[in-house]
């Protein structure tokens, strides 16, 4: 064995050792009824997500009466519940809060060194948005809604950011 | 019909989010299996893996004081690590091609992005146990086989190149889609 190369080295145990395929293992039929479990538990989601919603609210007040460094570090706590949001929302069918959550992630990654009024401003429609889709429970994809809301807060990210976002 | 029979794999869920352990759980305990153990961030995962003969370890990223990546890293190359060989499934919402490239390099065995569906999680599981991959202890790195498909390549160390690219690439939506995930994974 060469001190320059690569050691490859054998587990000591593979899981197919203790995974055996049997009758009432997972089969097409369990995964129907896992995913119909998750479904299940769509209403703890939006009781849940209520709470991530507040989170949100706070940071972004917070953010507002903050300036410079503090207003950055608020944002960033915006951020994180964010992450989470887009994180949960498609694996309880609320695929909007994911697609929301995430444009408000990418833009707060990309804000500029000096944070303005437009860009609060921004921040705070994300947030509506995402208020409105909890409230409205508009699941799935959210129909021509969704589609209208999505498109307007592209509109309102170039119109602050440029075509670029 | 049959399939893969998980009743006798133990799983260690960690997660700072209450909600996406239990989640997981729920899935796991739907799929069949009964040992479920969870942590609320690496450190008291690492304790628990004292104990809990963890066979499959599922693990978010972002956490606090220990977070995903320090956790896979000391898991795999801790002194007093309990199973260095431990196969560890990443669960995160950063999907971008460098998180990817680095939780790959600090040695987790899959990736699977958030939001997660039952099949999501079980086709992982399934990637584990039907393909065992050798470990490899190369320079700093300590963690299976990043090489999953056996190549003759001749040309220059693309893990390396990888690396450089990634940070141009892929900055403009902000992740990588769970298909776009396997295909680096398995390039």
């Amino acid at each position: 064995m060469s001190n320059n190369g690569p050691e490859f080295i054998e587990p000591p145990s593979h899981l197919k050792d203790k995974v055996k395929i049997t009758e009432g293992g997972v089969d097409l039929d369990a995964l129907e009824k896992a995913e119909a479990l998750i479904a299940g538990l769509q209403d703890s989601y939006l009781e849940w997500v209520e709470g991530d919603l507040e989170k949100l609210q706070t940071f972004y007040g917070q953010a507002m009466a903050a300036e410079g460094a503090d207003r950055r570090a608020r944002l960033n706590d915006v951020f994180s519940v964010a992450h989470d949001v887009k994180g949960q929302g498609g694996s309880f069918d609320y695929h909007l809060m994911t697609a929301i959550g995430n444009k408000l992630c990418r833009f707060i990654e990309k804000l500029p060194g000096e944070i303005t009024r437009g860009h609060m401003e921004v921040v705070k429609v994300h947030i509506d948005a995402l208020r409105l889709v909890i409230a409205q429970r508009m699941a799935g994809e959210g129909g021509r809604a969704g589609e209208n809301l999505m498109r307007g807060l592209d509109a309102v990210i170039t119109k602050v950011s440029g075509p670029e976002g | 019909m049959a399939g893969y029979n998980l009743e006798r794999l133990n799983f260690l869920c960690v997660d700072d989010n209450k909600h996406m352990r239990a989640l997981v759980k729920t899935i796991l305990h739907a799929l069949g299996s009964k040992n479920v153990h969870e942590a609320a961030d690496g450190a008291d995962a690492f304790k628990e893996l004292r104990h809990f003969p963890a066979d499959i370890i599922i693990c978010d990223w972002n956490m606090s004081p220990l977070d995903g990546l320090d956790f896979v890293r000391l898991v795999r190359t801790g002194k007093d690590s309990p199973n260095p060989f431990v196969p560890i499934i990443m669960l995160t919402g950063h999907t971008e091609m460098h998180r990817v490239i680095e939780a790959r390099d600090a040695g987790v065995h899959e990736f699977l992005a958030k939001p997660i569906s039952a099949k999501g999680l079980f086709s992982r599981i399934r990637s584990i146990i039907e393909r065992p991959r050798p470990f490899i202890r190369a320079g700093m790195y300590f963690g299976p086989d990043r090489r999953r498909r056996q190549i003759d390549w001749k040309g220059p160390e693309r893990r390396k190149a990888g690396m450089a690219a990634a940070g141009a690439s892929n900055a403009a939506d902000g992740g990588l889609s769970q298909a776009e995930v396997e295909a680096l994974l398995n390039g």
